[in-house]
């Protein structure tokens, strides 16, 4: 006896098919255990600057990353406070790009976006911006660039396009240079300095 | 034991075009998401915030963290302008002419991603070093032996892709915001096969 064929179930079947369709597509950026985030992750601690090797083939960090460009990130975590990155700015190429977890691009700056050779940026969550009068200076310097993040988590991702073969070096020495790390406000810094002294 | 085979059919038949359907949309991408110049394409809502759940789908599953499309473009080709996979046993022709961007570099990669070994350590060039021709254009030759010029080694590898990146596009097609014009993304021509 043939499979018996009926238009209903057919129906049902097309139906149950696109609900798959649209779960499967809402559901993959959250469980992709192959996703940015999680090749990241395991490379640095939280709210810490690490330059990345330059692609070669025998290693990439990150899938189809480009041979002529040069890479560190910094996983923040706003959670304790803003997070502060600095940097030097060689040339208008330079590029520095917010992403959230799940890989949302929500914020890019770029060398050529601002004039000056260093650049601070202060990233913080629009409920953890410190109230500290010494941070508020830092907030209100023009010197200094604030980024509102959506979540507590994140990737700061700063590439380097080389302006030829020889620019390398000096791009990946200005990276090593480069520092990610969580603003301490000064109410909490005599405690925390105890606790260095503690350890 | 027929209504039975009868469901198990049935829902067979469910999973594999729920599943294959998402698979082909999110890997492959669809006249919705993606854009064809040639043998080129281009996920034009990558990476940015509004992006459409193929695009947001696609990248996580890829693991690339590509910055938004006002700021940077990049652009995919596996074929050759006949539709050919490219492959380390022809020799190719990339003509065009320089991109109006901040940056802008053609890399060559095995279809698994990795980057192509070779004596040379030449893997891309970028618009910071490629040679122009007298008409102002450029031309690269992807191919296993070293040519003069813009002499990009294709290895022994089977198949191949390219990726342009263009960073910092200046002229856009004002049809949508940060793509460039379809005429300034390069030909692939096959010269040769061995």
């Amino acid at each position: 006896m043939p499979i018996r064929f009926s238009w209903f179930a057919v129906l049902l079947a097309l139906i149950l098919a696109g609900l798959i369709h649209i779960a499967t597509v809402i559901g993959l950026p959250q469980v992709a255990p192959q996703n940015a985030w999680n090749r990241l992750q395991p490379l640095a601690d939280a709210n810490k600057l690490v330059v990345l090797p330059a692609a070669s083939p025998a290693h990439q960090s990150l899938p189809l990353m480009a041979p002529d460009m040069r890479y560190a990130f910094c996983r923040y975590d706003v959670t304790r406070g803003p997070v502060r990155i600095s940097t030097q700015i060689m040339d208008e190429l330079w590029m520095i790009a917010f992403y959230l977890p799940n890989g949302v691009n929500f914020y890019t700056i770029s060398g050529g976006d601002i004039n000056r050779k260093q650049i601070e940026i202060l990233i913080s969550t629009e409920s953890n911006v410190l109230l500290d009068t010494e941070t508020d200076a830092l907030y209100e310097s023009d010197d200094v660039v604030g980024v509102t993040a959506p979540e507590n988590q994140g990737l700061a991702l700063i590439r380097v396009p080389l302006a030829g073969s020889s620019y390398a070096e000096r791009a990946e020495q200005a990276l090593r240079q480069a520092t990610c790390e969580r603003v301490v406000p000064r109410a909490t810094a005599p405690e925390q300095a105890d606790n260095q002294a503690a350890n | 034991m027929w209504k039975l085979l009868t469901i198990i059919f049935f829902a067979g038949l469910t999973l594999f075009v729920g599943l294959g359907s998402a698979w082909q949309m999110v890997d492959y991408g669809s006249a919705l998401t993606t854009g064809k110049i040639g043998p080129w394409s281009v996920w034009y809502s990558a990476g940015s915030p509004n992006a459409d759940p193929y695009t947001r789908a696609h990248f996580a599953r890829s693991g690339r963290l590509p910055i938004t499309s006002t700021s940077a473009l990049y652009y995919l080709a596996t074929t050759d302008g006949d539709g050919s996979e490219l492959t380390s046993e022809c020799e190719y022709a990339i003509v065009g002419s320089p991109v109006d961007a901040a940056w802008w570099s053609i890399a060559a990669y095995e279809s698994s991603g990795r980057l192509i070994p070779n004596k040379a350590s030449r893997h891309a060039f970028s618009s910071r070093e490629i040679a122009l021709g007298a008409n102002g254009g450029f031309r690269i030759v992807l191919s296993r032996e070293a040519r003069p010029g813009n002499w990009l080694p294709a290895g022994e590898s089977d198949q191949l892709q390219l990726v342009m990146r263009v960073y910092g596009p200046r002229t856009t097609d004002s049809a949508v915001e940060g793509r460039i014009t379809d005429k300034a993304v390069p030909s692939i021509r096959r010269l040769s096969c061995l």
